[in-house]
Parts: structure tokens; sequence; C-alpha cells
């Protein structure tokens, strides 16, 4: 019978016919993909799941919770509340560093280093998972970033972020400073702008030129998710009922008006992943809903529908394009291959 | 016979007291006692602690002020991390204890449960509980503030070290303690022996028990001095009017809320037959209807404020004038 049924089946299309899903039980903090392909979800149970092909593995990575991952050089770089620093690539788990009581809460990596923030410090490891330096911060750091070319290393704490290069031999970081608590960053792939998430509902930004300031506010929630379309024209947010997209061009975003879309219903946009390199961000709600969204037409296409799977907390694209690894509080997890098939 | 929880947001204990008053091993106490519960412990230092069954969680207290034109909005930003991350765990626990610094101002602790969406969302603070020395407490409040604070905001005081005074220098200690706060449970004790029971799910945030122990209306005879911390209660048997007392509460908190420790109500708003129940810390404030009034029990606002430089003709005339 058409109507409703046939509706919201076609919500779940794409993960129907296009998707290696699994139910793993635990929040998904995190998801990323390795350079084999494999995808990665870090969950709160400690573990790490990995999806290569239609197989999913389990590996114990920390004691407690795995509260951050990135994909490095070798395979999935892991930070947990038990301390630990972890590295799991080809099935087995190598300590990287275990900074004893203090949470890993950041993980970044590019193919040459690691960043990993554990209260007001953040270590950086070369390749080899060697430790070359360790940065000190005013305050603990709540969020950790490789800029596009993985030269300049961006913090968030309270007061502001702090910029770090990765080769100076002396560290002195440059000081991006503004009143309050700051939660999360961003640094637009052109290395022009930098983007924290506030505590207040709101998100502070500086043109590195000039220092401008930039003020984004009208959030009804804490944005936790900002990411940067490839060409930097868009800054893509969550923490509305739509996805919230501020121009980086033409004077924007200072006196412009963000582009919303997909907005609508009661559910909030818990978190965002641009496409790394079309004009396109894959957004997922607090209902569990999924979809990708084509920024130059306003087009919408479902990837998941809501209902049942718990808020998306996590998502993450392969960077060749064609497949998305989502993940959601209650464990459902993903991933979508958007290939010619 | 406490309150159980009213929902699955995990209680939150806070637990304050000036160094050396008996904090650590009061919290060894709760955490080797066999209650079959399993908790998360914020601290600042790695101490003593005997855990076995118990997460225990490293902290640096990160407070900072919040950009919302509320000079005294302060929070703690590392609380709200760590709250985040254990909700991420599979294995929940059934309470956070929350141990602050012995000079720490309890006002950050508190504010941030009323102030943090996420924080709201998934937990709900239970109680403060102030550990005092009754041997140094009378020094420690002459050369403290904080002292004074952290029995002003106390839901719960655990008057610790009581054999090594005297029963007369007991008794003024305690009526030192009800001079600056008049409403919390006070549990004599040596070596911190007080019962698990008596000091976690208290319910006192609460807003439907804001009141539960309010003793009847007292008559007020303590001596004010304008930098003691003291509480002061009013009750008003007449219905007020919901938008005149919002007006007279938003300015007060706006005015004095860096004076005002903390602020409880229970309202009857005129044409209601619910209870309206008001709280604040500072000029932080909530507040929600919780239910009709109990048969038998007596209609009337009754309003406690606990802080510095009261002025009961004042306060009085204010709360008096919300009548409808």
């Amino acid at each position: 019978m058409p109507g409703l049924s046939a509706h919201v089946s076609s919500a779940d299309h794409i993960l129907e016919t296009r998707a290696s899903s699994h139910d793993l039980g635990a929040h998904v903090v995190a998801c990323a993909f390795a350079p084999d392909g494999s995808a990665g979800f870090a969950l709160g149970d400690g573990t790490l799941r990995i999806a290569a092909d239609a197989a999913w593995t389990s590996i114990a990575a920390h004691e407690g919770a795995v509260l951050a991952l990135a994909a490095d050089a070798r395979g999935f770089v892991t930070g947990g509340d038990d301390g630990k620093l972890q590295r799991i690539a080809g099935g087995e788990v190598t300590t990287l560093a275990d900074f004893g009581s203090r949470w890993v809460e950041q993980v970044a990596a590019t193919r040459t280093h690691i960043a990993a923030g554990y209260g007001k410090r953040v270590a950086v490891l070369d390749a080899a998972g060697k430790t070359i330096k360790t940065l000190e911060h005013p305050s603990s750091v709540t969020g950790l970033v490789f800029d596009a070319k993985g030269k300049r290393i961006g913090a968030s704490h309270v007061n502001g972020a702090s910029l770090w290069f990765v080769a100076a031999k002396t560290d002195n970081p440059r000081k991006l400073e503004w009143k309050g608590s700051h939660t999360g960053i961003a640094i637009s792939p052109d290395g022009e702008n930098v983007v924290t998430a506030m505590q207040e509902n709101a998100l502070h930004g500086w043109r590195l030129s000039d220092g401008q300031h930039m003020r984004m506010s009208g959030y009804p929630a804490k944005t936790k998710a900002l990411s940067f379309s490839r060409n930097s024209k868009w800054l893509a947010t969550s923490g509305a009922e739509s996805i919230v997209l501020w121009p980086f061009f033409g004077g924007g975003p200072m006196g412009k008006a963000p582009t919303e879309l997909a907005g609508g219903d009661a559910a909030f946009c818990t978190f965002v992943a641009c496409h790394p390199q079309h004009e396109a961000v894959a957004a997922g709600f607090s209902d569990g809903m999924v979809v990708l969204a084509d920024i130059g037409s306003e087009r919408i296409l479902p990837v998941a529908g809501p209902g049942g799977r718990g808020a998306v907390t996590a998502l993450a694209w392969h960077p060749d394009g064609a497949r998305l690894a989502l993940g959601t509080e209650t464990g459902f997890a993903a991933v979508v291959d958007f290939s010619k098939q | 016979m406490s309150a159980s929880p009213t929902s699955d947001q995990v209680p939150v204990t806070v637990l304050t007291g000036y160094l050396g008053a008996g904090k650590t091993t009061l919290l060894n106490r709760i955490l080797s006692e066999q209650h079959g519960r399993r908790y998360a412990v914020v601290v600042n230092e790695f101490g003593e602690l005997g855990i076995d069954n118990d997460l225990v969680v490293d902290t640096d207290e990160e407070v900072f002020e919040m950009n919302n034109g509320c000079i005294c909005c302060t929070v703690r930003g590392d609380l709200i991390r760590i709250v985040g991350g254990l909700m991420k765990r599979r294995d929940k626990f059934d309470g956070i204890i929350i141990e602050t610094t012995g000079l720490a101002n309890p006002a950050p602790v508190a504010q941030t449960f009323f102030v943090d969406e996420d924080v709201r969302a998934r937990t709900r603070l239970d109680a403060i509980v102030t550990v005092v020395d009754a041997k140094h407490l009378p020094a420690r409040l002459a050369d403290s503030h904080e002292a004074a604070d952290q029995i002003a905001f106390a839901d719960v005081i655990v008057l610790n070290k009581t054999d090594l005074v005297t029963p007369a220098e007991l008794e003024a200690v305690e009526a030192k303690i009800r001079e600056i706060n008049r409403f919390a449970v006070i549990h004599r004790a040596d070596h911190a022996n007080v019962p698990v029971t008596d000091l976690l799910n208290q319910g006192a945030f609460d807003l439907d028990r804001v009141l539960a122990r309010v003793p009847e209306f007292l008559t007020d005879d303590a001596h004010e001095h304008n930098d003691d911390v003291t509480s002061l209660s009013f009750a008003v048997e007449e219905d007020l009017d919901a938008e005149k007392f919002n007006a007279w509460i938003g300015a007060l908190l706006a005015e004095q809320g860096a004076d005002l420790l903390r602020t409880k109500g229970i309202l009857a708003y005129k044409d209601d037959d619910r209870r309206f129940a008001f709280q604040a810390v500072h000029m932080i404030a909530d507040g929600a209807y919780i239910g009709p009034w109990r048969p038998g029990e007596k209609r009337e606002s009754r309003i406690v404020f606990i802080g510095r430089n009261l002025n009961r003709p004042r306060l009085r005339r204010g709360f008096e004038a919300c009548r409808a």
C-alpha cells in the first residue's frame, strides 16, 4: 500500500541499499576512515569497531570510554579516559603514550604527526609515535585540529584559542583571544580563518590576516560540530533545527545571514561533515535522521530516516568522497557507499 | 526514607569543606561502605582515596564567567566536560560526587547545574554537603569568606571532630552555624562517621523539596552584621501575583545577586491551585509548578534568603508587596 509506509521506507532507502550497518550497543563517540579504507568507530565501552568491506571487528582499546579518534598514516589513533593514547593498526593495539590520571579528550592526526590533548597539555608525536614536544595551554584543551597542510595546530580553551607551528623550534603560539569558554575549533582549509564554538550557543572567529573578530550567534543549542567546505567558502554547523551554513566569501560572514538547510522539524542538527571535494554537507539530527545536502542547489538527499536509532553523534567522509561513516548515541553505525553501482 | 530519584538523571553530590575539616576521610567512608552502589568521584588531587569499585576522575577546577551580562554567573568548565565524558560510558553510575578544594566557593559548581543545558539534561544537583571542623570553625570564619560561604550553600552540614571540643564549645559552634544557615541539616560526627544515607540522594535541589526542611516560620533573633552571612525567611498568607513576584525577584537578583548566595521559595499564586517552587544561586534562578497544595497543608507563600547585607525590612516589604 502506498502512502506513509512507502514514505518511511524511502527515507531509509540509501541505508537499505547502499550501506553496511551494525548495532554496536554503545555510544559512538567518533568515526574515521583509515588509509586502508576501513572505517573505525570509537565507542563509549572502550572498544574500536572496524568495518572493512562488510566485515565488522571489535578491538579493546581503552579501559573506560574512548573519548577521541583520528586516522593517521598507519591506522587509527585513540584517546581514552584511562589516560592512554593508543594506536590501532593491523589488528594490534600499541600504547603511544600514557598520561596517567588525565583523560585524553582530544586527538588529531596528519600523515606526519599526531596531536593528543590531555588536560591543559597537547603532546605532539611524529608518525612513528615518538613524542617530540608538549604544548602548554592556560586551561584544558577542548578542541584540537591540524590545518589542511598539517603545518599548524589549533587548540581551543578558555578565553580563546592557540595556534602553534608544528615545526617551530621555539614554541610560542599565536594567541587568539576572546573572553569566555571555547569548546571546539575549526580552521578553514585555505588557512585564512579560525572559528571556535562557545559555551553561550555562539561561534567566535578570527580572520588570521588582520585579526578581525567574527561573532556568529543565534543558536538555540550549543554547537558541537563545525566543518568547513573544501573550498573554504562555507562553514557548516550543528546546534539549530537546521544545518546552519555561514558564508565565508563576499565579505561574509559579517553582516550576512547564514543559509539554513534541511530544517523545519523539531529535531536539532547534532553533527555535520562537509564533503571532501564538493560543496555538499552530510548532517545528522537528534532524531537519528541523516541527510546529504547540496549547498548550491539546496537539494536534500535522505540517507537515514528519523526514529529508533538515537541522536547522530558522529559522521566522517572517506577522503575519496564516495563513502560516509555515521554513528549514533545508541550505538547504531553504518558505512554508506555513494559510488555508482 | 530518603528521596528516590524522580528520573534517570544521575544525582550529583557536591562535597565542600575547609582544608583539614575531614573531606577526604568522609569521602573514603562513603566509598568504602558496602552500599552496593557505584560512584564517579571528581577530585582535584589524587589523594589517599581507597577505590575499588568506583571511578576517580582527576581535574583542575576551571572556573569561568558566562558571557551573559551577569557578573556573578561563573561555572566550572571542567565539570561540563567530565559529565559529558561520563555519559558516554556504557557502565552508568548511581551517582557523581564532586569534591571541591578547601578554598573553593561552591557557587560555580552549583551554577554549572543550572546553566549548562547538557549537564542539566543528564544530571541533577542533589545536595551540597559541607564538612566543618568543630574545633577550628570559629578561627576559619574569622579569617576567610569561603568558610562562611561553604556553610551558607550547604544543604547538609557534617559537624566533624566533635570529640575534640567540649559540649559547651559544640553548642556554641552549632549556634554559629545556625546564624549563617538555619535551614541545613546538621549531623554531628567524629572521624566523619555519618551514614551514607544521610548524605547522598537527599533531593535537596529538587524543586518539590525546596522548602521541605524549612521549619515553621521562625521569628528571627539573629543579630545582623553587614559582612556576615545570615539567613532570613518570610511568609505571606495571602496569594501572590505572579507578575509582581517576577518583577520584584528579578530586580532583586539583578541588583543584589552577588550578596544572595541562595534563595528558595514556595509560592501560592492567585487563581492557581498548584505550588510554585523557586530557587536561585546568586543571579541564576529556576522555577516550576510542582503540583497542588497537599490536603492539610497551609496555603501560604514562603521565601528564604541566605546571604550578606540582607535588609530585613526592605526584603519583607518587597515580598509582601507581591500580594495579589
